[in-house]
């Protein structure tokens, strides 16, 4: 209760200090009042009355300081003074306040933002039952040290089988293909998974029903998303029927958002348990796993080791140095965004470092220059907390400032990244500040602020009264070690930036590389169409061949559209193929490395199309029927390969894409970049659409055309939907495929390029204020050497030249770092060395230009002192 | 300081209040000119302790205290015992009372 009191009385003695100090003062004035009126009454007049009370109970005015020290709100209101006078102060400052806190801001919100993506993406758990316990299975193979992250149906039904450290396992393929509801189609991502799928992730539905191994290839769950677009709520969805691949499915259940494994899955179809392929060389499954709550992961890739072993000993050929290999889901997914994460978190850590160096340097000349003052402050008695309190406070407002601004400035910034970020980049729609990463960000500028306040602080409160008044800093007597030591500062937050320029430039330039890059076929003027006709069985995709054909033959009738064709294995599609292939007539076979390449299912004029130059031999024709012989295109790495100096025109090829019969080679083409701009020339073996049905319904169709490709879209939208309005379509143009191929790469270059811009302006603000500041305090000297006949131009040169100085050490430290740092980049670079002598030179041009641009400003204002001015002083 | 007036004894202070206030309530020059009544004038107040004394009894849930007219209708801050306040008197007097005893005893022996 007397806690309560003291609490109570204290906080209202703060609330309202006037009333407690008002209450005071009546009650010592009336103390002595009370003491002069009883001297009155034994006769003394009121002046002599007056000095008696003062002779025993000393003065009126230390009565009352003396009772209202008590309490502990008087130590707050010190406190509260003290952050007034700083608030004050900082106020009265407006470029030194403005500068530190929008510098402090632009570090905090950098880092807040990229470690909230951080911390989604590689720290969060997912967002899964049993996340810890999740996996995938990958095949591994010892002899060449690759790893693929899918298995073959047979090894994963036999560890199914056999693992006891794993409670269920579950395949899985499936990616973006036309769904057919009753009038319309739509591209979907499209999972085809075993009833294992939903225990594997501890699913619930929120409509109907999970599918069981009875349901396969009958049954469906779509997601809420889709339920809601397509039937309007949940319920309505369960018992319609849609098509996906041509088989007809019923929706049994819909699972709740925001499940969207894999990979923003919108229908999972009912595979049955029994994988389809049983081929222990035919890679056709994804695996995910749970692991029982006893095993680990060591005990499973054991276990799993030790089946592997097994197989290996019973399929000699086909598992030859094969083994299964445990990966936790989380890494699986995120494993290759952790580079480029763990990339610009160093660089947003970089910013963070030269902000708080620029923070520092600020705090430092403003506790210069109120050396004098605190050299009073202390002569005069002060202690040394009291003479650093303020100075430490005002960094501490800084600070918080800086971080209330970098949060705000968080936010948009994370907005950016998510809409900036690759697609790749996974669980990027997770993504939002949450109190983690407030916690970070209020960290950091809390450590921040630390770092920033104690050295001037303690700087200040060193120092010795005496020596302070003495060196009086305007007649530029300051003392060196000080300006060394901002000097550092200044050459450190150089080098920071250099490296982060140098990063910048190196991925720039891999970028510049890149859109340079000949694809080996023409990407300009040409619009792309998914298309996904449905289809059951070989008749029906014979059907949709000779519908496609039908069609190609239409659009190229079009206005603005010269040429037309259709493939399934565009460069950077969704669809694709490969795999190993043999030859007769060819090279000699190396069996333990067999030939491999891309395959490619294309229309007649696929090649002219797409500008893939024709190099030997014939085009596919009209010609080639089903019933005609079976021919195929190569490419001139195939035939290189495969054939050396031989015409491979005329000689016999094979392939396991659909059928094991030989084909006729028939010409050879150019080759070109299958994945991405950054990917190698490689093999490729084409062959005709009307051959090869069952891989022909599934293609993208290229327009090349006289105009803007998408100013088509709706007139060739229009004519597929005459054609066949349950072909699933949708639209982009070749730039925009090949664009999105290098987005990883862009969003690095961008992200990158943009720490780098931020890293150069601070740069240029620490260089600007460490000579503006020696110039201020130069002034005297200045005006000493003119008055004595010294050059303006030659004052010019020894501001220029100190900042010269600095900025050359800075750039000699960063290149020494940059070259140390060049090896994670590596694998991030195309076309260009980590140690790359141009950037280096650029960004070592660019640094020394912006220093002796920052310190032009103060240097000609030191060519404008007149000495008569700087010689009177103050 | 004058030859017989003696600063008020270390942690004796609050005690006097206490006990002054125990027969009514007073204001602090009150309390003060009764405490040198009362003890002949051995002990003498000063004001500034007196009234930081006052606040923390009061604070401590030991006195109350209230604005109001003196005799020769002056406004006066009055103080006045509480429950607790008479409680930690008698502790405090029985304890003091003690410790006399046993310093009385003694210096008696050895004299």
């Amino acid at each position: 209760m007397s806690l309560w009191r003291q609490l109570r009385y204290g906080w209202r003695g703060l609330v309202d200090r006037a009333r407690r100090e008002q209450d005071v003062a009546d009650e010592v004035a009336q103390y002595f009042e009370e003491a002069e009126a009883e001297c009155s009454a034994r006769g003394l007049s009121p002046d002599e009355a007056k000095k008696a009370v003062r002779r025993e109970l000393g003065s009126i005015s230390a009565a009352r300081e003396r009772a209202s020290e008590y309490g502990w709100e008087n130590g707050v209101k010190v406190v509260i003074d003290d952050l007034r006078f700083s608030a004050r102060q900082l106020w009265k400052h407006p470029a030194f306040t403005v500068t530190a806190v929008l510098t402090l801001a632009l570090g905090i919100g950098a880092n807040a933002a990229i470690f909230t993506v951080v911390e989604r993406v590689l720290l969060a758990p997912l967002p899964y039952p049993n996340a810890a316990r999740l996996a995938v299975l990958e095949t591994h193979w010892d002899e060449t040290g690759k790893t693929i992250p899918r298995v073959t149906g047979p090894d994963a039904a036999d560890v199914r089988e056999q693992a006891s450290t794993l409670e269920a396992v579950s395949l899985y393929r499936g990616g973006s293909l036309g769904v057919q509801l009753k009038d319309h189609a739509a591209y979907t991502v499209v999972t085809i998974a075993d009833a294992n799928f939903a225990r594997v992730f501890g699913l619930k539905p929120v409509a109907g029903r999970l599918y069981t191994d009875a349901d396969a290839k009958h049954v469906a769950l779509v997601s809420e998303r889709f339920a809601r677009d397509n039937f309007g709520a949940s319920q309505a969805a369960v018992g319609q029927v849609m098509r996906v691949e041509g088989e007809p499915l019923e929706i049994a259940g819909v699972l709740g958002e925001p499940f969207d494994f894999p990979g923003g899955t919108q229908v999972w179809v009912a595979s049955p348990m029994a994988p389809e392929s049983k081929s222990r060389t035919a890679f056709n499954y994804k695996a995910v796993a749970l692991l029982r709550s006893e095993a680990s992961f060591r005990s499973a890739q054991a276990e799993l080791r030790a089946i592997s072993g097994r197989l290996r000993m019973s399929y000699a050929k086909e598992n030859r140095s094969k083994e299964m290999v445990v990966q936790p889901l989380k890494e699986a997914l995120t494993g290759d965004s952790r580079p480029t994460l763990l990339l610009l978190w160093a660089s947003a850590g970089l910013i963070l470092l030269i902000a708080c160096v620029n923070v520092m340097h600020l705090e430092l000349v403003r506790s210069m220059e109120r050396q004098r003052e605190l050299a009073i402050r202390r002569a005069l008695g002060s202690s040394r907390w009291r003479v650093m309190q303020p100075v430490f406070f005002e960094s501490m407002l800084v600070a918080i400032l800086g971080g209330a601004a970098g949060v705000l400035l968080a936010f948009p910034t994370v907005r950016v990244l998510v809409a900036m970020a690759p697609e790749e980049l996974p669980r990027m729609h997770e993504i939002h500040l949450n109190f983690r990463v407030l916690g970070f960000a209020l960290g950091l500028s809390v450590i921040t602020a630390v770092l920033s306040a104690i050295l001037p602080a303690m700087h200040a409160a060193k120092v010795n009264p005496a020596e302070a008044l003495k060196s009086d800093s305007s007649r530029g007597m300051t003392r060196k070690g000080a300006g060394i030591f901002r000097g550092g500062l200044v050459v450190a937050e150089v080098a920071a930036t250099f490296v982060l320029a140098v990063g910048a430039g190196l991925l720039l330039r891999t970028m510049m590389t890149l859109d340079a890059t000949d694809m080996g076929y023409d990407t300009r003027q040409m619009l792309v169409v998914d298309a996904d006709a449905p289809a059951q069985g070989e008749a029906d995709a014979r059907r949709a061949v000779r519908q496609f054909n039908d069609l190609f033959g239409q659009l190229g009738q079009l206005p603005g559209v010269t040429q037309v064709a259709g493939v399934m294995g565009l460069p950077t599609g969704i669809y694709g193929s490969n795999g190993y292939y043999e030859t007769r007539g060819g090279a000699p076979v190396d069996a333990d490395h067999p030939a491999w390449s891309n395959f490619s299912v294309a229309s007649p004029g696929y090649f002219g199309t797409m500008g893939i130059p024709l190099k030997r031999g014939r085009d596919f024709g009209l010609e080639d029927t089903q019933t005609s012989e079976m021919v195929a295109v190569i490419s001139e790495s195939v035939a290189r390969q495969s054939f050396g100096d031989r015409d491979p025109v005329g000689k016999q090829i094979r392939c396991g894409l659909d059928s094991d019969k030989w084909m006729t080679v028939v010409g050879v083409v150019g080759d070109v970049r299958q994945d991405s701009p950054a990917a190698k020339p490689g093999a490729a073996l084409y062959m005709p659409m009307a051959q090869h049905p069952l891989y022909a319904n599934q293609i993208h169709v290229v327009l090349r055309t006289e105009v803007k490709p998408l100013t088509l879209r709706n007139a060739v939208d229009e004519r597929i939907a005459r054609v066949d309005p349950l072909i699933a379509r949708r639209y982009t143009t070749m730039d925009a495929m090949v664009d999105k191929s290098t987005s990883t790469e862009r969003f690095r270059a961008a992200l990158i390029s943009s720490f780098a811009g931020v890293g150069l302006l601070l740069a240029m603000l620490g260089v600007y204020g460490t000579v503006a500041y020696s110039v201020a305090q130069r002034r005297f000297e200045f005006g000493v050497r003119m008055t004595f006949g010294a050059e303006r131009g030659a004052i010019l040169v020894s501001v220029l030249g100190h900042a010269t100085r600095m900025a050359g050490m800075g750039i000699v430290i960063g290149l020494g770092l940059s070259v140390a740092l060049a090896r994670p980049v590596e694998s991030m670079l195309v076309g260009v060395k980590p140690v790359d002598p141009v950037s280096l030179a650029l960004v070592s041009a660019l640094l020394l230009i912006t220093a002796l641009g920052a310190a032009w400003g103060p240097g000609w204002s030191a060519t404008r002192v007149s000495p008569m001015a700087a010689l009177r002083g103050e | 300081m004058t030859a017989g007036n003696t600063d008020v004894i270390q942690g004796t202070l609050d005690m006097l209040i206490l006990k002054t206030l125990s027969l009514r309530p007073l204001h602090g020059f009150g309390i003060a000119r009764r405490v040198e009544q009362i003890t002949d004038g051995v002990f003498k107040v000063n004001p500034g302790s007196l009234l930081t004394a006052l606040q923390r009894l009061e604070r401590a849930g030991l006195l109350n205290s209230e604005w109001r007219q003196t005799e020769n209708s002056r406004k006066a801050k009055f103080y006045s015992l509480t429950a607790a306040g008479r409680k930690q008197l008698r502790a405090e007097t029985t304890e003091w009372k003690r410790r006399a005893g046993a310093i009385a005893r003694l210096l008696e022996t050895e004299g």
